[in-house]
């Protein structure tokens, strides 16, 4: 097609160049008329164009199913579509992004289709921006719910496993708290038994076999009151401590003495300071005192002296229990006084179930007192248990 | 039309004098009943559009049939809320809806218009129910979209991937209850405003799944088994179902008879409608209707 001449009619100049594809069709698609503007978008003369193709020829793939869905009943039964945007096929193959209005209308006695397009290569862009990111937004929900529910699924395994371990846990304590109480009348018969065995008359290997078989069974009860006492502790009862007026230096020195029959081979000093009445449950202090002993024995060097010091001051009185050898090592001493922590000693040897210090914590904490501990080479390893309200008399 | 609506169901709730799970199908299909006769003709539309597809077509036989015409689930006036992805991730989900329609809505024997995917839901609602439908009318029908093989189908994967492209950027005033403001069509001065666009409004992330369901379909093994009178209207020339299709779908179809019509497009009912009913006209009559 030409390019009008100047003397062309205003209305044919726009109609050629208008700012938009402008384009008559038969219904059936067919173009009957194209002007300018829309063949140079795409590549074809109107020549190549009129009566050969149909519009829907100019679009890709997508576009014609859509056109045929949508595009051709809507212009049947409204008679328009408007804000459509279909990809045309330049003649180049390049797909360029439109928008299209479409209007059924009638030309004397036929109907035909007058449409107008426009170019959306940066709208397209921007729509497709919009879309990527509204995928990766709802990929990211999905992924975000994911994570949700499966964090709440291992929170519910993991309170499924915590209330599992805790029944259990509470069913070995009180399975051990039975069968400690259980074990008790047994020993005491073995125990009498031993005792009465010895008042007879009884040769040299006799009498060391019930030595042995008393020391045992001595050994064994104290072992299970350890046992129970902790299961006590831990079941919410505490250690009852029978307060009462006391004579510090003389439960001390009682329960030294006992030691030193049972264990002739070594060395144990007692030094008191200060005088006066103190307030304490005496058979707590000397089962305190037993398991500090115990521990100095079992720990410290076998050639050194065991040092005792029970000092009453004015508001407070203390035991402390000294011994000299291989120090404690440093990364246990916050953990010193937990239930099952026992140091290194030979196989065999162990007269402990590792409760001594645990059980020495809850009698210091019941009577309200502290217990320190401090450890070196040179100072040797020294446990101090201080208890307040001593009633001192002396200065 | 969405403020009519309602009142539309109850009043057809009432002449069914039927229960509740009646209504809720009527109100989930958007179901119309209109004329009477000794048998029911029920059209469904295919992919694209809603029941107004049927607005040249169905008026035809309300002299003589019982006719209704339903929405698709998701489609036009349809109940969004009953669209339900795993149910409508497959044909047979909308088959299952056809069979309710219809013990909502037939009296006597029934003749199931469908129109493109809608003759497969047809198909589909037939099999798993022998009997219930005495004819079937496809309008271009197609069991398999893509080619595969030596079957023709028409497409080829990629163009129903640049389908989806194109639905994902075409709402069609789906987002704003405004419609654009659309030169007014000398040819169809009756049409409001409020009503442009809104026969093809689809939910773009609904229209996509559809498309896929629709597209991806292939029902070429179930064509055999269905022994009901079939008419295939085909388009003669027909991106959607390309000729091949049809004479493909009546060589293996036991009791289809193929019916060409001259018309370019997928929607002969609209394009040529006078055709298409004389075509169902003449069906009918061969079968005493």
């Amino acid at each position: 097609m030409d390019r009008p001449s100047a003397a062309a009619h205003p209305a044919e100049v726009l109609y050629e160049d208008a700012p938009c594809g402008l384009l008559v069709t038969a219904t059936n698609g067919t173009i009957q008329r194209v002007n300018r503007t829309f063949c140079s978008w795409i590549g074809w003369s109107s020549d190549d164009l009129v009566g050969k193709r149909r519009l829907q020829d100019l679009l890709t793939m997508g576009g014609r199913i859509f056109h045929q869905t949508h595009w051709a009943p809507l212009m049947a039964i409204q008679g328009s579509v408007s804000e459509v945007k279909l990809e045309l096929t330049h003649r180049d193959g390049r797909k360029l992004p439109a928008v299209w209005n479409a209007r059924l209308v009638q030309h004397e006695d036929q109907q035909v289709h007058e449409v107008a397009v426009f170019i959306a290569e940066d709208r397209h862009r921007y729509e497709q921006e919009l879309l990527r990111a509204r995928r990766t937004a709802e990929e990211l929900l999905a992924q975000e719910q994911a994570a949700q529910q499966a964090l709440h699924a291992a929170q519910v395994e993991r309170d499924r496993l915590q209330a599992l371990a805790e029944d259990r846990a509470h069913f070995a304590e009180q399975m051990v708290a039975i069968v400690s109480h259980d074990l008790r009348n047994p020993l005491s018969v073995i125990d009498m038994s031993a005792q009465l065995l010895g008042r007879t008359s009884l040769d040299a290997m006799q009498l060391m076999a019930v030595e042995r078989l008393d020391r045992s069974a001595k050994r064994a009860t104290r072992l299970i009151s350890d046992i129970l006492d902790f299961s006590r502790g831990r079941l919410g009862a505490g250690l009852k401590s029978k307060v009462q007026p006391i004579h510090l230096h003389q439960i001390v020195a009682e329960a030294l003495s006992d030691f030193r029959v049972a264990v002739p081979s070594r060395t144990i000093h007692h030094c008191q300071i200060g005088e006066g009445v103190c307030i304490g449950a005496p058979d707590r202090l000397m089962q305190l005192l037993g398991n500090l002993v115990s521990n100095a024995i079992a720990y410290g060097a076998s050639d050194s002296p065991v040092v005792v010091t029970s000092a009453i001051a004015e508001a407070a009185f203390s035991i402390m229990v000294q011994n000299h050898g291989e120090p404690i090592l440093a990364e246990q001493l916050p953990t010193l006084f937990d239930a099952m922590t026992r140091g290194e000693v030979a196989a065999g040897e162990a007269t402990s179930v590792g409760l001594g210090l645990f059980i020495v914590r809850e009698i210091v904490l019941a009577h309200g007192g502290t217990m320190n501990v401090s450890s070196t080479r040179e100072a040797g390893t020294i446990f101090t248990a201080t208890f307040p309200s001593a009633h001192s008399s002396s200065g | 039309m969405d403020e009519r609506a309602p009142t539309m169901i109850q009043r057809v709730a009432r002449l069914l004098g039927t229960g509740r799970n009646i209504v809720d199908v009527l109100k989930r299909n958007n179901i119309r009943v209109t004329g009477d006769g000794p048998a029911t003709m029920v059209f469904a539309h295919g992919f694209g559009c809603d029941q107004h597809m049927w607005r040249l077509m169905a008026p035809a036989f309300e002299s003589r049939f019982r006719v209704v015409t339903f929405d698709l689930v998701g489609s036009g006036a349809s109940d969004l809320s009953a669209y339900d992805k795993d149910k409508y991730g497959k044909l047979q989900g909308y088959a299952d809806d056809v069979l309710e329609v219809l013990d909502a809505t037939a009296k006597g024997p029934v003749i199931f218009v469908g129109h493109s995917v809608s003759a497969m839901i047809g198909m589909l609602a037939d099999l798993k129910t022998p009997g219930r439908i005495a004819a079937q009318v496809m309008i271009g029908p197609s069991p398999c979209y893509i080619n595969q093989g030596d079957y023709v189908g028409g497409f080829e994967r990629a163009d129903i991937e640049s389908l989806l492209e194109t639905l994902e950027s075409n709402y069609l005033g789906w987002s704003s209850t405004m419609a654009p403001a659309i030169m007014g069509s000398p040819a169809q001065p009756e049409l409001s405003v409020e009503l442009t666009n809104s026969f093809c409004r689809t939910d773009p992330e609904i229209a996509k799944q559809f498309a896929r369901v629709t597209f991806m379909s292939d029902n070429r093994a179930d064509l055999a088994r269905l022994m009901t009178p079939t008419l295939i209207l085909q388009c003669t020339d027909d991106l959607i179902a390309p000729q091949a299709v049809g004479e493909y779908m009546s060589r293996a179809m036991p009791n289809a008879t193929l019916r060409m019509i001259e018309n370019t497009g997928h929607c002969p009912h609209l394009s040529a409608p006078s055709a298409s009913r004389s075509a169902v006209d003449e069906f009918l009559n061969g079968l005493t209707y």
